[in-house]
């Protein structure tokens, strides 16, 4: 008791206005912004990877592997800010045991479930399976036998068994599209449908988080392709940055043609929340909506990415602009959610008074741990990188081999 | 029963089973049999080596994880869930088994009549005898084995009378710091028949909220009976006795009109023309005329 008085008593003295005695305290915190950012990386990278596929983007060959690769190691950590929010993770297989049907938040298991063993697994498996085969007769040891097991022990690498591998992952691609939309349209959905918050109970919801999911993805890629590719002392592709950097832009302007959307549409509505939540949003979000989701992560990426189209310029001035706008894509993406995650709670049902917010350093809910799963998915990756190399040159010598 | 006298729909059932069991007896080859369902099973084994070797291995991957899942599934749902709803069925009769805490209000009349009675004619009267004195089950068994809770220092009428802006105005609250203090709440109230042990002189003694907003409102020095009549008996019996509200815009206009004279610092109207459709109060909260 003592301890949640401590906790409390700082709030209080920011509480403005009338609120609830359980609105003082935020339920959903830092662990539950983490998650759907985490998951809009995911669903934005395999969307990156599909335009290769399905659409034949050849310039962005060079990082389709990477970004599958990418959506696999995010993905692997989706599920664990909520599994450390909820506690009791030994309990989690219950929701594929006995499913709510009901509830949309249980539904998640499956979507994540599909999306992960139907969706990406299953093409990352065919897309690299000529090659495991061929590393593992290359190599000795624990490597051959990881190498083999990845490849489920399969060894035919005839036309034919290539030819299926092609076309399958072409039709598991065409599948995924949907798939990915679902996973994290399901994240807006789940916001949008609480019909007793006016901040997130919008139709467009769903359609804005997927978006902006899309745009967080294509950021990363590229600073994952900036990064790793000096790393390996390689040269980097200036048409496959070029062609990152202009769809990166395109889904910009319409997650940006949707978030304004949006606000003019809870304007023009001006429903009875409207003067609480322009008190939210010029008071206790201003900086992270106004300055770091509008203005730095939106308005300045957007600038200059056009500025480093319409201008002549040296390549490595363009790199360095796309680097910087991808970084300020990524900062202005998280605070979206949490402006949504955070912002949703800020203010009283009653509509006249608003809550604080403060996160702790130590702690499961802290800032720490969630520090650390923003980190995990890298490791994930180094791993990936290191098991499954997605570049160029590993199977281009292999192919000579 | 005579065969002719059957219907004809027994009859023809009849029939066809002799002629089935006819067939098996005379016709019916077991090992043409077993070389049909052999062949059907090489037909398929045949198809099976026809698929590309992923899917094979895929197939099998798949069919390992459908078992391990249904395996664990059996083994881990217990049988009964379900049978009711989204539960197991056997919690019901678990939780139906757990002693009984509470014995209901009814029950305390049997022996305590008097203090019943007395507390059916008062503020009290919706309030069960158990929420002061503790679930009562063992005491209605056993009055020696189960004695109640008797709270008679300060700890227990404050979790209801206690100050909250969010309690109804009119509801007696207390801030129960600067109340009295140390001195336990029955040495002046009858928790059985609550009254205020004298009639509350401010109005504030139970219409604290709105007293708090105007204290900080720039009303905050005009009187409550400026505005409102409370007849003496509403300090009695509040809900009997209701204190009139001003109901015409020339009242508020009796400070607030720009053709009153000797009033300055105070906002001026006129109102002939200020938003004539509507009554003061709609906008305007009198209690804090300063809030949005």
């Amino acid at each position: 008791m003592e301890e949640l008085i401590q906790h409390l008593a700082p709030l209080l003295k920011e509480v403005v206005g009338y609120i609830y005695p359980n609105e003082i305290e935020l339920h959903w915190g830092l662990l539950v912004v983490v998650y759907p950012y985490v998951t809009g990386l995911v669903a934005g990278a395999f969307i990156l990877a599909s335009l290769v596929k399905v659409f034949n983007v050849t310039e962005l060959q060079p990082t389709y592997r990477m970004s599958l690769l990418t959506a696999l190691a995010f993905l692997l950590v989706a599920p664990l800010p909520l599994l450390a929010h909820l506690g009791h993770p030994e309990k989690s297989f219950e929701i594929f045991f006995t499913p709510n049907t009901r509830s949309a938040m249980a539904m998640f298991g499956f979507v994540y479930a599909w999306y992960l063993m139907a969706v990406l697994l299953l093409e990352i498996w065919f897309c690299y399976r000529k090659d495991l085969i061929q590393w593992a007769k290359q190599e000795t040891g624990l490597r051959k036998f990881i190498h083999r097991t990845m490849s489920l022990f399969s060894s035919d690498v005839s036309e034919r068994a290539l030819r299926f591998d092609r076309k399958a992952v072409k039709a598991v691609t065409l599948i995924g599209i949907p798939s990915a939309f679902l996973l994290h349209g399901y994240v807006g959905f789940i916001f949008g449908s609480i019909k007793a918050n006016p901040w997130w109970s919008s139709v467009l919801m769903p359609i804005v988080f997927l978006f902006s999911a899309i745009v967080s993805g294509i950021a990363l890629v590229l600073l994952i392709y900036m990064i790793a590719t000096p790393l390996r002392g390689k040269e980097m592709d200036m048409a496959c940055l070029n062609k990152l950097a202009s769809y990166l832009f395109y889904v910009m302007i319409i997650d940006f043609s949707l978030e304004i959307l949006d606000f003019v549409h809870r304007v023009y509505e001006s429903e009875e929340s409207i003067e609480i939540l322009a008190a939210l949003v010029t008071g206790k979000l201003f900086i992270s909506l106004i300055v770091v989701q509008l203005l730095l992560g939106m308005l300045v990426p957007l600038g200059a990415i056009a500025m480093a189209k319409l201008l002549q310029m040296p390549n490595d001035l363009k790199k360095m602009i796309y680097f910087v706008a991808a970084l300020l894509v990524q900062v202005g993406i998280f605070s979206t959610r949490w402006n949504v995650v955070v912002g949703g709670q800020l203010f009283s049902k009653s509509f006249s008074g608003l809550t604080v917010y403060k996160t702790t350093f130590l702690g499961l809910e802290g800032l720490l741990v969630s520090m650390g799963l923003l980190v995990m998915p890298f490791l994930i990756l180094y791993v990936l990188f290191a098991l499954l190399p997605p570049w160029e040159e590993s199977k281009a010598s292999l192919e000579g081999s | 029963m005579p065969e002719e006298t059957l219907p004809l729909s027994v009859s023809a059932r009849s029939q066809e089973s002799e002629l089935a069991l006819g067939w098996i007896m005379n016709e019916f080859d077991p090992n043409t049999a077993l070389s049909s369902v052999g062949r059907f099973f090489r037909r398929m084994l045949e198809r099976w080596k026809q698929f590309p070797e992923q899917v094979k291995r895929l197939t099998v991957l798949l069919g390992v994880v459908v078992f391990a899942l249904l395996t664990a599934r059996t083994m881990l749902v217990p049988a009964d869930f379900g049978k009711y709803g989204h539960y197991r069925a056997s919690a019901v009769d678990e939780i139906a088994a757990l002693p009984i805490q509470y014995a209901g209000h009814e029950i305390c009349n049997e022996c305590h009549d008097d203090v019943v009675e007395t507390k059916a004619a008062g503020f009290h009267k919706n309030v069960g005898c158990e929420v002061c004195h503790g679930p009562a089950a063992a005491h209605t068994e056993d009055v020696e084995a189960g004695e109640l809770l008797a709270p008679r220092g300060r700890e227990g009428c404050p979790l209801c009378h206690e100050y909250l802006p969010s309690r109804p105005t009119g509801f007696p609250q207390i801030v129960s710091a600067s109340h009295n203090p140390v001195k336990p709440c029955i040495a002046c109230h009858e928790a059985h028949d609550p009254k205020p042990p004298e009639t509350p002189k401010e109005c504030s003694a139970c219409h604290a909220t709105i007293a708090r907003s105007k204290a900080i409102s720039h009303h905050a020095y005009v009187a409550c009976t400026r505005c409102h009549e409370a007849p003496d008996e509403h300090k009695e019996d509040p809900r009997s006795f209701r204190p009139s509200k001003p109901e015409a815009r020339a009242f508020c206009a009796g400070c607030h009109d720009d053709d009153t004279a000797g009033k300055e610092g105070i906002p001026q109207i006129d109102q002939t023309t200020h938003e004539e459709r509507y009554v003061c109060w709609q906008c305007h909260y009198p209690h804090l005329p300063e809030a949005q």
